[in-house]
């Protein structure tokens, strides 16, 4: 049999009536702040889980806004890409309207006219601005435009390479200028045909490739000599005569060396030269266009030189365009890249918001019910102790 | 037979029951007073009286009045009280510590990740003056946030010492009343009888000490009771208390420890032999938890400003002409504390200490930080190798490591110097690398353009390049980058040999040549720099790394900033036989210092409301037997007052008797 001793009955029942009085403002702190876990200290491995879910959520974010600015930028030099290639598309048609044989110098002037409004449009499009301080196509950087109009061209003033966002994605914010404008192939992309002596009416075309197995990318000279009455050329290689030598002539017959094949049309002197040089990268969209303007500037030229030129500056034109065209493909699929790195992001940032919730947050229809619990607990240790501690034997000793 | 035995009887029996009607009375009135011991009176029978027709019995005596009182429950209650107390002490001030470590957006590890964060608008726009802004207003925030942390617990450890002060003077009072009644009741022990009012005093007194330290009694023989602490300490020993003080930590004056006064000063009491009472709870605290969550924050705030310094010198920033970044943040620098007690000079100096460059004097031991990815979150204690001379044996305190090194040495991060004048043979110094890290934290850096976001050199590629290399990143990665030098590097196989040279554009240093070979996935290194290459190079492909022409708008230090969100720069360790331990990231170092914090709250916690039940139990076993119960006492009025109704009426039967006797007698 145990004693209870009055004092005791009493504190002791206080302490539960507190205890179950600070449960139920815990529980009730829990539901108005909808978390199951306010302190470390409510379940420590679900505080750092969340607060790891919530680094990678403010990490998506900001990854989100790098991916959104190259968008931005990529977009607009797509857009710049698309207008420089319509000014060449324009270029070109003035162009093959330049191979007209009726028109005089005037109209050729006229079209060099053209040409020169067009390639002051294509400058400014190639220093087009990005909205703040920066050059859609500077490269790794310039504070100024980077391109330059100089005595011998325009040349490139940024530093090449292409800038990129923060993160570890690869989101290029600048297009290489260099690499975009001023680097199209020479010549049919494999080898150049020009004339370096051209007296005679005849010219050579841009050329093609017969066997691409048997290119070898010396430098090859053509050199038209009389023999026996006829006119004869000779093939040189690197300056060292081949099999071809004292060839007969015939205009507009191909010619084959070494799995290159071109054709030479027209009536050429004696002495004329041709050059076939290997294709270099160095062929600057604005140096055609300049070479186009000064060659129908040119005043008075035989038809052999005006259709020389003409195919020159046609596949030069050309080189430029589909240089232009596939820096514009190379954006495009960026763009389509970065749509599918913005899923990903969304994707990982609803993950990390899961991931936060679940660790963290309160299950309400439960937390509701324990709530309720506890009240009703509290309110029957309330009831109990009123009705208890009434009971004493002094109240029944009347005497 | 004669009449007066019946009065003498009826007399007794009244006295009897009128004491015990008084001790129930008393018991009644003391219902509430702690620690009051149930009073009965013990009653004897007066003896028999022998006549020829056999004993008759004399009445009944008072013999004493005893208290229901269990020595081995008083015992035990006060014991398990002061485990109680010891637990709940550490718990209340573990909650308070968890307060420190907020949790989610308004935690420290959230503004270190949008501080990192900030970065990436800076790299997608480098001449954007607001995006710059962004990044010091956060940075200003985190540095405020780790400040206050440091404060909240400065505050804590001052709560900490005046609570064990405040208790240091209630224990020495109570210490003394114990000593007061000591006194009183050997005064009274001749008297045969139990002085119990003072002896429940004496006890409730030894309880409520109990409850700031854990003591145990042994009664002497003169009725006195000597109250000893753990260790065989005394605090009372008859009528004399012993002064306990609070002793000031040797290292760290702010800090106190228990300590005893005797004739020759003050003694610290070892915190070890301390096994209960709310003081042994605060020590503990103090010894462990409060410290260990300074290092933490320290860690954390030391490697990340370290870090983040590191690489804003790697960059240009926005000045004209641009020059390499400044320091964004301020740390607390590392510091040494000399034991109070190391050997002196005449004047009152240290003996290892000297005056420096400003006029202040410093111990001749001083910590530099040398590699902030690798402090370690605790303190480290110095002093004279015993069996190397020359050396120092360094003892890191969180899990008891010791090592030894020489002055120069750089161990978990920091170098230690030992210069002249050097410690003597008993000299001891607390090394703090990180405790004083977060104090006064502050950003240094006001201005925009003076984030470092351009990279010092860039990278082209020669476009006639015939091989897929193109450049993946390029970054600084230490100081000793030269960027007037410019190299090119040529490969001279398809299998990743190079060739390079450094020149020097302003002609000031010969040009450097040399080769190398490239493998996929590992970067180049070269004046300070590493570069990493994607794809393949061919034969004769070149790469340039030349002086940043533009660095208003390269974002290549930016990047590198952004990238310190993955960087695991907090407590890399490298353990004796070379493996290296990764740390973590700056985000996960700090949800592993919640979760650390939030382990110890909560099992304190548990520990607190473990003893608090045992207590509770104790005491009600305790009270079980002491106390008073209204009801008991209630029937034990109604049956002395039935005897001594009883009694009286003997006396009134005796009266009526000597009456009667009286009448037969007289005429």
């Amino acid at each position: 049999m145990t004693r209870i001793s009055t004092a005791h009955a009493f504190d002791s029942t206080l302490d539960r009536l507190v205890q179950r009085q600070s449960e139920l403002s815990d529980a009730q702190q829990q539901l108005s702040s909808g978390k199951r876990v306010n302190r470390a200290s409510d379940d420590p491995t679900a505080a750092a889980r969340a607060e790891r879910a919530l680094a990678s959520v403010s990490r998506a974010d900001a990854t989100k806004r790098a991916v959104d600015t190259s968008q931005t930028l990529m977009t607009q030099t797509e857009g710049a890409l698309g207008d420089a290639g319509e000014l060449l598309q324009q270029a070109r048609e003035a162009l093959v309207a330049a191979g007209n044989a009726s028109y005089g110098d005037a109209e050729r002037k006229g079209l060099a006219q053209q040409l020169s409004g067009i390639r002051a449009q294509l400058l400014s499009v190639a220093n087009r601005g990005d909205g703040t301080n920066g050059y859609l196509f500077g490269g790794q950087g310039s504070n100024q435009p980077p391109f330059v109009d100089a005595p011998g061209g325009v040349q490139f003033q940024g530093v090449g390479g292409q800038a990129q966002a923060a993160g570890n994605e690869a989101l290029p914010i600048t297009l290489d200028g260099n690499a975009t404008w001023l680097t199209a192939p020479t010549g049919n992309g494999v080898f150049e045909t020009s004339a370096v002596t051209s007296t005679g009416s005849a010219w050579i075309d841009t050329g093609g490739v017969s066997n691409p197995s048997a290119i070898t990318g010396s430098t090859y000279s053509v050199v038209f000599g009389v023999t026996a009455g006829s006119t004869t050329y000779s093939i040189l290689k690197d300056g060292v005569a081949t099999a071809q030598t004292n060839v007969a002539y015939a205009s507009g017959k191909a010619i084959t060396v070494d799995g290159m094949s071109f054709t030479i049309s027209g009536a050429p002197a004696v002495g004329d030269t041709y050059q076939i040089a290997p294709s270099t990268p160095t062929l600057s969209v604005f140096d055609a266009l300049d070479k186009a303007i000064a060659d129908l500037s040119t005043p008075s030229l035989n038809s052999g030189q005006l259709a020389q030129h003409n195919s020159e500056n046609l596949r030069n034109v050309d080189a430029a365009m589909s240089r232009l065209q596939s820096a514009r493909s190379d954006v495009g699929a960026t763009l389509e890249r970065i749509d599918g790195v913005t899923d990903r992001l969304d994707a990982q940032k609803l993950q990390g918001q899961t991931e936060r919730s679940n660790a963290e947050d309160l299950d309400m229809v439960q937390a509701i019910s324990d709530f309720q619990n506890k009240q009703s607990g509290y309110d029957a240790a309330l009831k109990s102790y009123s009705m208890v501690q009434r009971l004493s034997l002094f109240q029944y000793l009347n005497t | 037979m004669s009449s007066s035995a019946l009065l003498s009887l009826g007399t007794r029996a009244m006295f009897a029951n009128y004491a015990a009607l008084q001790t129930t009375g008393n018991n009644i009135a003391n219902v509430n007073t702690a620690g009051y011991s149930r009073q009965s009176v013990e009653l004897e029978t007066a003896g028999g009286q022998f006549t020829g027709a056999g004993f008759f019995g004399k009445g009944v005596n008072v013999t004493t009045v005893a208290r229901a009182h269990d020595e081995l429950l008083t015992r035990e209650a006060a014991g398990s009280q002061a485990m109680a107390s010891a637990d709940e002490a550490r718990s209340t001030q573990l909650q308070q510590l968890e307060k420190v470590f907020a949790t989610g957006e308004a935690g420290i590890g959230y503004a270190a990740g949008q501080f990192l964060n900030a970065f990436v608008d800076v790299a997608s726009r480098p001449t954007d003056a607001s995006a710059r802004q962004v990044v010091l207003a956060r940075a200003a925030d985190l540095a405020s946030r780790f400040r206050s942390a440091g404060e909240q617990i400065d505050a804590i450890q001052a709560g900490v010492t005046s609570d064990l002060k405040a208790s240091i003077d209630t224990v020495n009072s109570l210490a003394q009343r114990v000593a007061a009644l000591n006194n009183q009741i050997a005064a009274l022990a001749g008297s045969g009888h139990q002085p119990n009012d003072l002896l429940d005093q004496r006890d409730q007194l030894i309880s409520q000490i109990s409850q700031y330290v854990q003591v145990s009694t042994i009664p002497a023989d003169d009725g006195s009771m000597s109250v000893f602490m753990g260790g065989g300490q005394s605090l009372v020993l008859g009528n004399n208390a012993v002064t306990l003080a609070a002793v000031a930590d040797p290292f760290d004056p702010g800090v106190v420890h228990l300590g005893v006064t005797d004739a020759s000063g003050d003694h610290a009491f070892p915190d070890d032999l301390m096994t209960g009472g709310s003081i042994a709870g605060l020590l503990r605290f103090q010894k462990t938890d409060l410290p260990d969550a300074r290092n933490l924050l320290g860690q954390m705030a030391s490697a990340l400003a370290g870090e983040v310094n590191l690489q804003q010198s790697l960059g240009l920033d926005l000045g004209q002409p641009a020059g390499f970044g400044a320091a964004i943040f301020n740390v607390g620098l590392p510091g040494v504390m000399p034991a109070s007690g190391n050997a002196k000079d005449a004047s009152g100096n240290d003996v290892a200490s000297y005056v420096n460059g400003s006029g202040d004097r410093v111990p001749s031991v001083s910590l530099t930080i040398a590699d902030p990815t690798e402090l370690q979150a605790s303190d480290y204690t110095l002093r004279n190798s015993p069996s190397v001379a020359g050396s120092y044996e360094l003892t890191r305190t969180s899990d008891g490591l010791v090592r030894t090194v020489a002055s120069g040495a750089i161990v978990d991060g920091f170098r230690v110097d030992v210069v002249a004048p050097l410690p003597a043979a008993g000299d001891r110094f607390l090394l703090r690398p990180v405790g004083d890290a977060v104090r006064n934290m502050q950003r240094v850096l006001d201005d925009p353009k003076g984030i470092a976001a351009a990279s010092p050199v860039t990278a082209t590629i020669d476009a006639s390049n015939t091989g897929t290399a193109t450049v993946a990143d390029l970054h600084a990665v230490s100081n000793t980058l030269n960027p007037d030098l410019t190299a090119t590097i040529t490969f001279t196989d398809d299998v990743g040999g190079y060739s390079y040279t450094l020149v020097d554009t302003t002609g000031a240093l010969a040009t450097t040549s040399g080769t190398g070979t490239w493998q996929a996935g590992q970067p180049i290194s070269l004046n300070g720099w590493e570069m990493a290459l994607n794809g393949v190079p061919k034969t004769n492909d070149t790469l340039t790394v030349e002086k940043t022409a533009y660095p208003a708008i390269n974002n290549g230090n930016a990047r590198a900033l952004v990238d310190l969100r993955d960087v695991r720069m907090v407590g890399q360790q490298t353990l004796a036989n070379g493996t290296i331990v990764p740390g973590a990231t700056i985000t996960d170092a700090y949800a592993n210092a919640l979760s650390d914090v939030g382990v110890r709250v909560q099992s304190a916690g548990t520990a607190a409301q473990m003893s608090a039940a045992v207590a509770a139990d104790a005491e009600s076993a305790r009270s079980s037997k002491a106390g008073v119960n209204l009801d008991e006492e209630a029937a034990r009025l109604i049956q002395f007052q039935q005897s001594y109704q009883a009694a009286a009426k003997m006396l009134q039967v005796a009266q009526s008797i000597f009456d009667t006797l009286l009448q037969v007698t007289g005429h």
